[in-house]
């Protein structure tokens, strides 16, 4: 079942003036087209952010709104109401592209939520720009120094047997490791969608922190696969 | 993504790559990753003690181009100058210089904050406290 968004406030239909909505795509009173409006990803599926997202339901939603804005269907629509029929369109696939995907979805919502990540806060913390632990980053550093080596030494035709066993070792404990940040993240969005507004501030802490550690052992780990695999 | 003829011309010819000795006390190490993409780099310097004038520098960066481009560039304008100017350069500089877009001003965030971090290891190995100046440029 989908929540209905009850802070927002409503915008009149442009068409009937009786239905009422921030967000949705079609007036709820007439079915009329809307234009894509101030909303965010969530409320485009009638959503309140959350991050326990029932897939097969919102992949439902999303054909039924695809269909639903069809070009077909505007075909003797005015050309105000076709043009917000191609935007609206584009607003729903960025969003279900976002939503579904679990990585994507919690970035936006903690983006949403107000937490500092992305392009717009690089540099902003000074105090630990890296933010993640320093041996971290060292384990890190060590491990792409090694896969350079390998890489180097291929290039004149050799291959260090003892090398390709521990990069093998280091990329079997960076999956675990991987995996063990996914868990954590999983425990979050239960946390987050069941809590009130403190403790979601420091569960959208955490999430942030788990996404940064995240970020660096997946880098890590595509190149690791990538060398050892060629 | 299309980067800029400064950006190909110091990845395909990164200046300073390389290390220094990581124990020597005239030498600071900054290790800095970026957590917006999960790229680190290493930037290393070594300082006269007598003038604190910061002779070479080396880097080595495991990401994007304009990172490795940053981080290249960085080493060049360092070298030469005392740690006090080195601290001078934003990362908006590094941005101007090698016409990097909004999506890679992180990139150059990185190389900045390797050299405060290079400068920070030197200073602490060598009893240095951190001066007004830096904290204010920090800001
Ligand atoms: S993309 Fe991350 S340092 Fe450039
Ligand atoms: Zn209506």
């Amino acid at each position: 079942m989908l929540n209905v968004l009850d802070s927002a406030v409503p915008v009149e239909c442009w068409s009937c003036s009786i239905g009422q909505s921030t967000t949705t795509l079609f007036c709820p009173h007439c079915s009329k087209i809307q234009p894509p409006s101030g909303g965010n990803y969530f409320t485009v599926f009638s959503l309140t952010p959350h991050l326990n997202i029932d897939l097969a339901a919102l992949e439902t939603e999303f054909h039924r709104l695809s269909r639903k804005l069809h070009p077909d269907r505007f075909a003797r629509a005015t050309d105000q109401e076709k043009e917000w029929s191609l935007a609206d369109t584009a607003l729903l696939n960025d969003a279900y592209r976002t939503l579904k995907e679990p990585l994507r979805r919690t970035e936006y919502l903690l983006k949403l939520e107000g937490s500092e990540i992305g392009e717009e806060f690089a540099g902003k913390d000074k105090a630990n720009p890296s933010r993640v632990p320093a041996d971290l980053l060292e384990e890190v550093f060590e491990l792409n120094m090694q896969l350079d080596e390998m890489r180097m030494a291929r290039k004149v035709g050799e291959e260090d047997p003892a090398l390709h066993a521990s990069l093998t070792e280091a990329k079997n404990k960076f999956e675990a490791m991987v995996n063990d940040v996914d868990q954590d993240l999983r425990k979050e969005w239960t946390n987050w969608d069941q809590s009130d507004q403190t403790v979601r501030q420091s569960s959208q802490n955490k999430m942030v922190s788990l996404l940064d550690r995240r970020r660096y052992l997946s880098n890590l780990l595509r190149d690791v696969t990538e060398t050892l695999g060629a | 993504m299309a980067y800029s003829d400064k950006v190909i011309d110091h990845y395909n010819n990164p200046r300073n790559v390389g290390q220094l000795d990581k124990a020597s006390t005239e030498v600071g190490t900054g290790l800095v990753g970026a957590p917006e993409c999960g790229d680190v780099m290493r930037l290393q310097i070594r300082v006269n003690p007598e003038t604190q004038v910061i002779e070479e520098a080396k880097f080595k960066t495991f990401g994007c181009g304009s990172a490795i481009a940053s981080s290249s560039l960085a080493t060049e304008w360092i070298k030469g100058k005392t740690v006090s100017d080195a601290l001078e350069i934003k990362n908006t500089d590094i941005v101007k210089e090698l016409s990097l877009p909004p999506v890679k001003i992180h990139c150059s965030v990185l190389a900045e904050d390797a050299i405060r971090a290079a400068i920070g290891d030197w200073k602490k190995k060598n009893g240095v406290a951190e001066t007004a100046d830096a904290t204010a440029a920090a800001h």
